[in-house]
């Protein structure tokens, strides 16, 4: 029962770190990022070969370069690869205007191509079979039962979330992330206030891409894996499902989507016993995910916690300058 | 090289144009729909772009305000040549445009529209918002200027409303307002009376009189002819992607040619 | 070198099932804009209903065209409910592609659950083989290349011939200007969901006699290269369609060939992304997709 509780709260924090990322891009900037799914892993890999230790001839796995670097260093490794390849891949993809569902196309398709590759060419990391044995941080120094470990790794999370949350807010409710907003609505307008858009769009698209493979990386040190299964493109769908139930351009709402979609819906039903054939539960597990989107999406198209309006205040001269005509403002109006 | 050359008439003043268009062309997928047009633009001065519909009034505003690219000629803004500078740089360059439908940014309030194009560039840079000096103090002076153009207008009632929700008449005016909030030099716009109630048409018009009494140029597509005639310094026509006369609204009036382009 | 030129001749037949599905994509893209991900899962329900009614004793042709009937009713029933639910609610392009991907997602799952995830094969009496030089067809094979010959020339006759076909290339150009002129687009897009629902069963069952085995995702491996034959072609052009079917089913035969068949679609997929990021015109944003509307 721990275990559960425990295993199912470090995943929520790693599916809130998820829909962050995906937020920003998505809901903030509006960049449609349906090869979400490659930034985290890449964070995963480049993260577990600097933590194995250099390959072993004739050992069980292959992979490239691998180093042995003490704990924050290979978290730090995952967040930067993940950012170099949003950075790589924002400048050929974001620099074009394209149609948006076309966008999604092409980045579907890096998912695709790139999970082939991958799972292809052992000499990568590893091909289909993936990276196992990926040492757990302090686990060796610290001496803790299984139990008391996984609890350690919920407090460690957690911590790495609430400062992911705060950076994120603060940025988010700056006028730059007033800027990304207005980008995302409407880029040929944002660019006539002065705004570039698309040097604009790289920024956060590398700043997402960091989040994820931090998210790849945090999740590749509790599991002590990483294959190609982990991150089949569907599994992009699923962040832009949280997203969207939690509400875009909302970081309370993400954590709202991520605890109810994947975590509820994706992880927990793993722990349920096994009914039916083998494999009935999987089924159904995404025959609900895919209901629940077309619902929320239905019922409440802006989500769970809709992006909030923002009150203009006046600075206290105006509010005394005598001229002034009586400030009608407008509570909601949607 | 920067230094325009511009043909002017003879009764103008010896300083150069604000906006110098020359041999502009534009085309749309071998489509030719400018086809070399040469016009001017000085400080103050209000220049009407008419023609019939399809003579590539339109494209020949998005080429110069850098929507689409120019496939030959140039465009001069203020001495500099901005033909191969994206729509960003002419914006901060102090080039300002509205939209033929007006463009407000949806998702935004009204309020953080403006505070937007106040801010522009510097807003939008991470770097600046994170390490910048005086942050706050800059966005108190922003959102001073959004609450003086929206109490000018008597308008400050919808600062909180999205831009979704406005009707089309506050649509026009955030429109313009995103464009003016910079007090940009140059000024571009596209048939910004379609939408306006006939009530508010003149005092629309005395609000860009008294932008271009401040230096401002503007060259404004219009097809209320009535309002070319009340509002433009010069009359430049176009059809079928040329520039077919230029002159004052009485000279153009009486020209034989341009009624014909405008008849056919 | 015979290795590369059967490898030409295993392209052809390959090229049979993308260009069938990817001649319903693109019609049905074309007119509705709705970029429709669910595609390969109605592909595998074409698959797997070809297979059924071939179970109880149908000959396999017959079988197939079931398979098309029954995809082209599942495909207008989800246009003419969820669809159109969505888009009547103002959902933008990128948000109806992830309806579809809901409506994929149900549509496989539920297969598979009443399936038990199996993956059935299937055994087709093979009577001759004719060689064609060194490319050597079987009796099957040869059928699936002329079935989907037929197809096109009916299909591309269909198209330019008849007025039905006419008013549904005018609809694909101009919705408003087609809807001006009299045409009744509500029935033209109803017409198209039809045709491109049948043509995508028509896709799964021709896939599924070509590899002999079926189950849920068996339309997910072909829905990657039916999408990049379509948007290779140009939305709405069923000639496009079928000629970057034809080559890609070549192109990926030889890359197999060539002893890099786990990459075989990683090329078909870089061609798309070099084809998309090449060329912008038919695919560009801004002031063009402002003007792009879905019809469902």
């Amino acid at each position: 029962m721990s275990a559960f509780v425990s295993i199912s709260l470090v995943y929520l924090a790693i599916y809130t770190l998820s829909a962050w990322s995906l937020n920003l891009q998505y809901g903030y900037a509006g960049i449609i990022n349906f090869g979400w799914i490659v930034f985290q892993s890449i964070g995963a890999y480049v993260a577990a070969t600097t933590a194995l230790g250099s390959p072993t001839s004739g050992g069980f796995q292959t992979y490239i370069f691998g180093a042995r670097l003490g704990f924050p260093l290979p978290l730090i490794m995952g967040t930067l690869a993940g950012a170099a390849l949003a950075l790589l891949l924002g400048l050929i993809i974001l620099t074009r205007r394209i149609r948006p569902d076309f966008q999604a196309i092409i980045m579907l398709v890096v998912a695709i191509i790139a999970a082939e590759v991958v799972s292809t060419n052992t000499a990568l990391f590893n091909g289909a079979n993936g990276l196992s044995n990926v040492p757990q941080p302090f686990n060796g120094v610290m001496h803790l039962s299984y139990n008391n470990y996984q609890w350690f790794f919920v407090a460690f999370s957690f911590a790495l979330c609430i400062i992911v949350y705060f950076g994120l807010e603060w940025i988010c409710r700056s006028s730059w992330g007033r800027a990304l907003r207005a980008m995302r609505e409407d880029d040929i307008l944002a660019s006539h206030v002065g705004i570039n858009v698309q040097a604009l769009r790289i920024v956060v698209f590398v700043i997402g891409g960091a989040i994820a493979g931090f998210s790849g990386a945090l999740l590749v040190e509790f599991l002590g894996t990483w294959s190609p299964d982990a991150w089949s493109f569907v599994e992009s769908f699923v962040v832009f499902v949280s997203v969207y139930v939690g509400g875009r351009a909302n970081n309370r709402g993400a954590i709202i989507g991520a605890f109810l979609v994947p975590v509820v819906f994706g992880t927990m039903p793993s722990f349920l016993p096994e009914f039916g054939y083998p494999g009935l539960s999987a089924n159904l597990e995404w025959l609900v995910i895919a209901a629940l989107w077309l619902t929320t999406f239905y019922l409440r198209p802006a989500g769970i916690l809709p992006e909030g309006r923002f009150i203009a205040r006046r600075t206290r001269a105006r509010e005394q300058a005598p001229v002034m005509p009586p400030i009608a403002k407008q509570g909601s109006v949607a | 090289m920067l230094a325009p050359s511009i043909d002017r008439p003879s009764s103008m003043t010896a300083q150069p144009a604000l906006l110098a268009v020359r041999d502009l062309t534009v085309d749309y997928g071998g489509v030719r729909a400018v086809g070399g047009i040469t016009l001017h633009v000085g400080r103050g001065e209000i220049v009407g772009l008419i023609g019939p519909n399809g003579a590539g009034k339109s494209s020949a505003l998005n080429a110069i305000s850098g929507d689409v690219p120019a496939s030959g000629g140039t465009v001069v803004l203020n001495g500099r040549d901005v033909t191969r500078l994206a729509a960003y740089r002419r914006s901060r360059l102090g080039l300002g445009r509205t939209f033929q439908t007006a463009k407000v940014f949806e998702g935004l309030t009204v309020y953080e529209g403006l505070v937007t194009a106040v801010r522009g560039a510097s807003g939008a840079s991470l770097w600046q918002t994170i390490i910048g000096r005086g942050r706050r103090l800059e966005e108190e002076q922003a959102g001073e200027r959004a609450w003086r153009m929206l109490d000018q207008a008597g308008l400050d009632h919808i600062a909180d409303l999205f831009g979704r929700e406005l009707s089309g008449g506050q649509r026009r005016f955030v429109d313009l307002t995103l464009a003016l909030i910079k007090e940009p030099q140059m000024l571009v716009l596209d048939e910004p009376m379609v939408g306006v109630a006939p009530s508010l048409v003149p005092r629309l018009l005395n609000q860009l009189r008294s932008v271009a009494a401040q230096g401002t140029g503007i060259l404004i597509v219009e097809h209320a002819l009535e309002v070319v005639a009340a509002l433009c310094d010069r009359v430049v026509v176009m059809a079928a992607g040329q520039v077919i006369a230029q002159g004052t609204y009485d000279e153009i009036a009486a020209d034989t040619e341009v009624r014909r382009a405008y008849l056919s | 070198m015979n290795l590369y030129i059967e490898a030409i001749g295993f392209g052809v037949i390959a090229a049979s099932s993308i260009a069938l599905g990817a001649m319903g994509f693109t019609l049905q893209f074309g007119l509705t804009n709705v970029l429709n991900v669910g595609y390969g899962a109605t592909m595998s329900f074409g698959a797997i209903v070809a297979y059924a009614a071939h179970l109880t004793g149908m000959s396999i042709w017959l079988a197939l065209i079931c398979g098309g009937i029954a995809t082209s009713g599942l495909t207008l029933l989800s246009a003419k409910t969820l669809l159109r639910v969505y888009a009547k609610r103002g959902a933008a392009l990128f948000e109806m592609a992830m309806v579809t991907f809901g409506i994929a997602l149900i549509v496989e799952y539920a297969i598979a659950s009443i399936t038990e995830n199996n993956t059935f094969s299937l055994t087709i009496a093979i009577e001759h083989t004719h060689a064609l030089g060194p490319i050597r067809f079987t009796d099957v094979q040869l059928a699936l290349v002329i079935l989907a010959v037929v197809v096109f020339i009916l299909l591309d006759g269909f198209l330019r011939l008849t007025k039905v076909g006419t008013a549904l290339r005018a609809t694909a150009v101009d919705p408003d200007l087609a809807r001006a002129s009299g045409i009744a687009t509500g029935r033209i897009v109803t017409i198209a969901w039809l045709l491109s629902g049948f043509l995508c069963g028509l896709a799964g069952g021709v896939f599924t006699i070509d590899i002999l085995t079926v189950n849920a995702f068996t339309g997910d491996s072909l829905l990657s290269l039916v999408i990049v034959a379509a948007l290779m072609g140009t939305a709405g052009s069923v000639r496009g369609a079928a000629l970057a079917a034809l080559l890609l089913g070549i192109a990926t035969q030889l890359v197999s060939a060539a002893g890099a068949s786990g990459y075989a679609s990683a090329v078909a997929y870089g061609v798309l992304a070099v084809v998309l990021l090449a060329r912008p015109k038919s695919v560009q944003g801004g002031l063009v997709a402002d003007r792009v509307q879905i019809t469902v």
